[in-house]
């Protein structure tokens, strides 16, 4: 946290945003009540610096370059003098729309833009107001550009007004730019993360260390749901720096002076295991439950018109279920923590994505109040949802408070994979029809998954699907089971958009109509997402590939944006082996493009991870737990995979839409689709691997 | 089994305590801190860690620190800020979340010593044995043939 002090301390102007029961409020750091913790969210300095404190953690996305650059903007000021800073963790830091501090859902820029603008404005009005009074110079003719307050011939640094600046109200309502007059909004500044991460000097949640540090590693149950039993750990205490071993929440944990003596120790200790519900269970067994689970009554969550008579009806009928596999985020960076819980005062460094999760962990953990708890976000070595479930920062506390000393607890891959926290398995039921011409006219979809979000994460992209089709049907049927399931890039959309777009194309197929044409007529009735469709198959010059064999088209509407892919493939009949050239890519935004390189290398990212998971990725099991070890059975895309990616960024009037997740959703099905115009291929099932492609030939 | 080993890296003397068996990786980052080589998987499979010994690039992760005993270890830090492949990953705008980067430079590095001038398709099979799950593939790509076409590393 940081204290009154500290903004002392800072020196210059300092700005704080007060959430208040009305709303937001901007306040100087310097008159924040004293029953409110002070909250700083921007500073600018008398030598002419800018600090943004970002309450985002920045996980490759690029939102300590995009949230400051929307400040920068309204303060007009110049981009090589702003600095980044992670802002703490606490109530004052929460997303004014989620209400809570979590970076996911592909917010960050959506929800924090008006509040950023209004920031940067009120404080760029304040200096004007300032230097107004103290240069004796009528407002109007004063201009404050490039951090620079000009009148006339003569220009003064923003920050030789900072002190008078401080003593100007508050403006309530400060003057926003109009959109002509944006200098760096729309434009593709340098990422500030970039240089030190190139340096090898970005500091990770794996790169902190405290004086007297203990390592720590947990030894993980072999199935899920089990709790260590029995653990006997004199022959692993006999190795020289071991600390302590003694069981958690989790598992065994194993504290040594240095990592590698944990591991050392681990291999001599000796763990039993409570039972579990899936103790014993493979692939199969997963299979089997979920089918019996899709048979099974559910909640129905949205119905239109009458979904069951006019399927009955339809002279084209199609029925297929789709089995889609539990996923892992495979974050480069294994979950890691650095915690110490004194008898006063906690301080968690974390690579965490949610600083308001951290803190209710630590408190509870600690047993200490928030004002004496201290959350340090470090840089995420990836997060893709992953990071926002704070098991291994509990599991850091928890070792810490035992030891009394600061633990800096590493999982190894092998007990990254083993954790869990999956994109969860899925068994879909779809039902289609459609009259003589290939109209759509039925979609019933019916899926058995463990619920995310209350469910809702179960029916995303369906429920809400942009299609104007008559009749629709969405049931959803809640697994419970005890291998956890969690957020992964793009969430439900993950397995619907797969099984949804794959199914327009088969009535497409079945009807000899074209994709592209079947889409827009779906379509009529959303302008913005049938331009999106329209452009992405004239981009790829729809219908003629020129470095694959086959084209495969998708679409499909997540976090607020409509993103369609057209993928350019071949395939290798006698390996079975797909290669995917190109992707042809169209992203809608709605109506702002805050910085397109950030957009485009988002979706270059998702593009890369949704081809993994089309073509790679599947969590295995054998008895009851994950077979898969390490990355040589958990594979991901590699660079001799990756394709062409050529994104197209559009804009609309209508509310902003996420950047980070929406183009991976459609990436699978684009490649699905290809696979069944150039070679009558159905694929149902994921991942796309030779030895599943081979069985299908 | 824990005992004093003098490593030379970027130049520079070290000595430091470890176990004999102990995986060089660790004891670059967590012993003597220089943290710009990371762990990824332990198993030589992703390249997070990789390092230059005796110009050669090395998984860090799986030589023992006896082995790394008499021999010169590169890491990203021992690469200048103003070399060219450094500014190439700033120009192209490289990292997302960074993480593997510094294991992705280094074999870019180490290739561009033995060859200069790589074709695209050298660059691609060699980095292909390095991992990146935010999908930097391309990037690193292009910044690499953009060095090899500039002709300095």
């Amino acid at each position: 946290m940081i204290t009154r002090r500290d903004i002392l301390k800072l020196g210059g102007l300092t700005l704080s945003v007060m959430l208040m029961p009305d709303g937001y409020r901007i306040l100087k750091a310097q008159e924040v009540p004293k029953r409110y913790a002070p909250n700083l969210w921007l500073n600018l300095s008398r030598d002419n610096y800018l600090t943004v404190f970002v309450n985002k953690s920045e996980m490759g996305q690029g939102v300590y370059t995009g949230l400051p650059m929307i400040v920068a903007e309204e303060l007009d000021f110049p981009w090589e003098r702003v600095r980044v800073r992670p802002a703490p963790a606490g109530k004052p830091y929460v997303d004014p729309k989620m209400g809570i501090q979590l970076t996911g859902g592909s917010t960050s820029v959506r929800n924090m833009y008006e509040t950023l603008r209004l920031v940067g404005a009120s404080m760029r009005e304040m200096l004007v107001s300032s230097a107004s009074k103290s240069l004796g110079v009528p407002r109007e003719k004063i201009s404050a550009k490039g951090g620079y307050i000009r009148v006339g011939e003569k220009s003064y640094a923003y920050g030789e007004f900072v002190d008078l600046a401080m003593k100007e109200p508050i403006p309530s309502k400060p003057r926003l730019k109009e959109e002509r007059e944006f200098v760096y909004i729309g434009k593709s500044l340098p990422r500030l993360d970039v240089p030190e991460k190139v340096e090898g000097k970005a500091l990770f949640g794996i790169d902190v260390f405290e004086e007297g540090m203990v390592y720590a590693v947990v030894e993980r149950p072999p199935y899920f749901g089990a709790k260590p039993m029995k653990v006997q750990v004199e022959e692993a205490k006999k190795l020289p720096e071991v600390v302590d071993i003694f069981p958690i929440s989790t598992g065994v944990a194993v504290c040594a002076q240095s990592f590698w003596a944990c591991q050392k120790a681990r291999e001599r200790l000796r763990v039993e295991w409570s039972e579990s519900f899936v103790k014993g269970w493979d692939d199969g067994d997963f299979e089997r439950y979920f089918m019996q689970k899709l048979r099974e009554k559910g909640d129905v969550v949205k119905v239109l018109g009458s979904p069951q008579r006019s399927f009955e009806e339809s002279p084209i009928k199609i029925e297929e279920v789709y089995i889609q596999p539990y996923l892992y985020h495979a974050t480069m960076e294994p979950m890691t923590c650095l915690a110490w819980v004194k008898k006063d005062e906690c301080v968690v460094y974390a690579p965490t994505q949610s600083q308001t999760w951290t803190l209710e962990v630590a408190k509870r953990i600690s047993g200490l109040p928030e004002s004496r708890i201290k959350v340090i976000t470090t840089y995420l070595g990836g997060g893709f949802g992953r990071k926002a479930n704070v098991e291994f920062v509990a599991e850091a506390l928890e070792i810490s408070k035992r030891l009394g000393k600061p633990v800096k607890l590493i999982y190894t891959r092998e007990d990254d994979i083993k954790s869990g926290y999956f994109r969860p398995y899925s068994a879909t039921l779809l039902r289609v029809g459609a009259d003589k011409e290939g109209n759509l006219k039925t979609l019933s979809f019916k899926i058995a998954v463990q619920p995310l979000l209350g469910g809702r994460a179960s029916v995303e992209g369906v429920e809400n699907i942009p299609y104007s089709i008559p009749n629709l049907y969405v049931e959803r049927v809640d697994v419970e089971l005890p291998v956890s399931s969690w957020f992964w890039r793009s969430v439900g959309s993950t397995h619907n958009a797969f099984s949804v777009e794959t199914i327009i194309d088969r009535v497409a197929h079945a009807s000899k109509k074209d994709p592209v044409e079947l889409r827009l007529s779906l379509l009529r009735e959303n302008p913005v997402a049938r331009r999106v469709v329209q452009t992405a198959a004239e981009r790829a010059g729809w219908g003629k590939p020129k470095m694959g064999e086959a084209m495969g088209i998708a679409y499909h509407f997540s976090f607020g944006s409509h993103v369609c892919h057209v993928a350019e493939v071949s395939l290798d009949k006698k390996t079975g082996q797909i290669k995917v050239h190109r992707v042809v890519t169209v992203i809608d935004v709605g109506p702002v493009v805050v910085h397109p390189d950030l957009i485009r290398s988002q979706v270059e990212g998702s593009v890369a991870m949704g081809l993994s998971m089309a073509l790679k990725e599947q969590v295995k099991f054998k008895g009851g737990g994950v077979e898969n070890t390490n990355f040589h059975t958990y594979g991901l895309l590699t660079a001799d995979e990756m394709p062409q990616v050529e994104v197209h960024i559009l804009t609309s009037k209508r509310p902003m839409g996420g950047v980070g997740e929406p183009a991976l959703p459609p990436t699978a099905p684009a490649v699905a689709n290809a696979l069944l115009w150039g070679y009558g291929i159905k694929v149902n099932r994921l991942p796309m691997t030779p030895e599943y492609i081979k069985t299908l030939l | 089994m824990v005992k004093e080993f003098s490593l030379r890296i970027n130049g520079k003397s070290y000595k430091v305590r470890a176990f004999e068996d102990e995986p060089l990786l660790w004891v670059i980052r967590e012993r003597l801190r220089l943290t710009g080589t990371k762990f990824g998987c332990g198993m030589g499979v992703c390249g997070a860690c990789t390092v230059l010994v005796d110009r050669k690039t090395t998984r860090s992760c799986l030589l023992p620190v006896k082995d790394a005993v008499g021999k010169e270890i590169t890491t990203v830090e021992g690469i200048p800020s103003n070399h060219p492949l450094k500014k190439a990953w700033i120009e192209h705008q490289v990292p997302q979340c960074g993480y593997c980067q510094t294991g992705q430079l280094m074999e870019a590095y180490a290739l561009l010593l033995e060859n200069p001038k790589p074709t695209r398709q050298q660059i691609v099979e060699r980095l292909s044995s390095h991992l990146c799950r935010c999908g930097t593939y391309n990037r690193i790509i292009r910044a690499v043939e953009a060095v090899s076409r500039g002709g300095k590393a």
